[in-house]
């Protein structure tokens, strides 16, 4: 029961890698991404938890009562918002990708051709 | 690179993966018994040294406040080059016509559901707000205050349609929010310095436990968060949005011949 979180992070990161690699799209590329990035939620959140404690949050309960890690939950706050502002640069650059090349399949880009609206 | 002979490279990194992954987990501490110090010793200091309750903001915004700067620089590059990339394609003309599948017939919006999204898009920007002045107190903070207010021009767009927004959203306002939100972090940073303290000491009063005024320094620094994550967000929605808008009204510029 407590390796648990630890091998559903395992998991995710797995799942999201192995899409990754077999990917043939890359908005679905950019997905898998965010899964994998999400394993890493599941695996901070686990390390800071304290059975039978409270949140961070002293406003009901008085500074002093147990409470879990708040350290890992700022880091997983800033990294959530971050992570989307980063997703949305990702899918900018897909759309620069499906622009200039006519296609999101990662496996039929080619580096250092021109791009077919030169080319016809 | 064949889709088979990835598969295969993924299945060699997995074999000596696996094993280092297992390892790790079996000596982990056991979950929901952590033995790290660092976030129990915040815990246990940080309300009287700070007067704050929320102990989650107190780390982003007072303990590992430089941490957060980095941070909010990956915020605010992520959202720069985006919007370098989607206008460098576009051009930097405004538009106000949405884009529109022929052949797909166009209906009126019901009264009904501008209504609701106009109640809704004032409920959720102000419930932002909130959430946002009050991270030193409960849980909450800049953070989640400016994802939730930007999530509300959303649902403007819902309730209003393109052209309505698109004249209500002003890109430049965005960006002023965007950029002076974090040109604030920097000078709430870079403020006791002058003084000749380490950047980003806690230098103003402290005010009281549980007041909306707690924590000192640390109300400017969630403010300017809040006010670069709003900016930032509102700022990719325009641009996205914006590609959806009548192509032939602005053709791409051509690629320079190599």
């Amino acid at each position: 029961m407590s390796l648990l979180p630890w091998f559903v992070a395992a998991w995710l990161f797995a799942v999201g890698l192995y899409g990754i690699v077999t990917s043939r799209h890359c908005v679905h590329l950019i997905g898998c991404l965010t899964v994998c990035q999400s394993a890493t939620y599941v695996l901070l959140l686990g390390l800071g938890f304290v059975r039978g404690a409270g949140p961070p949050v002293f406003y009901d309960h008085p500074p002093g009562m147990p409470a879990v890690d708040p350290v890992v939950q700022a880091l997983v706050l800033t990294d959530i918002v971050v992570g989307a502002a980063v997703s949305a640069l990702l899918l900018a650059i897909a759309i620069q990708v499906q622009r200039r090349r006519c296609t999101l399949d990662p496996q039929a880009l080619r580096p250092l051709r021109p791009s077919k609206r030169t080319a016809e | 690179m064949t889709p088979r002979s990835r598969l295969v490279l993924l299945a060699l990194a997995a074999l000596i993966l696996v094993p280092a992954i297992v390892r790790i987990a079996l000596v982990l501490p056991g979950f929901g018994a952590p033995t790290a110090l660092y976030g129990q010793t915040v815990n246990a200091l940080l309300p009287d040294l700070r007067h704050v309750t929320n102990m989650v903001a107190a780390v982003n915004f007072d303990v590992r406040g430089i941490d957060t700067l980095g941070e909010e620089f990956m915020l605010l590059c992520a959202v720069t080059g985006a919007t370098v990339l989607l206008r460098g394609a576009r051009g930097e003309r405004g538009n106000l016509r949405a884009g529109h599948i022929s052949g797909r017939p166009v209906l009126a919006r019901a009264d009904a559901t501008t209504l609701v999204c106009r109640i809704a898009a004032s409920v959720t920007m102000l419930f932002g707000i909130s959430v946002a002045l009050h991270g030193m107190t409960t849980p909450g903070g800049g953070f989640q205050g400016g994802v939730i207010a930007a999530s509300g021009l959303l649902l403007l767009y819902l309730g209003e349609g393109y052209a309505v927004w698109r004249a209500l959203m002003r890109g430049p306002i965005l960006a002023l929010l965007e950029g002076g939100g974090a040109l604030l972090f920097v000078l709430c940073a870079a403020g006791p310095l002058v003084a000749g303290r380490p950047a980003l000491e806690n230098v103003l009063p402290l005010g009281d436990l549980k007041d909306l005024y707690s924590g000192g320094l640390m109300v400017g620094v969630n403010a300017a968060v809040a006010l670069a994550v709003a900016g930032g967000f509102g700022l990719l929605l325009l641009e996205f949005m914006e590609e959806t808008r009548v192509p032939a009204d602005d053709p791409a510029p051509e690629e320079a011949e190599p």
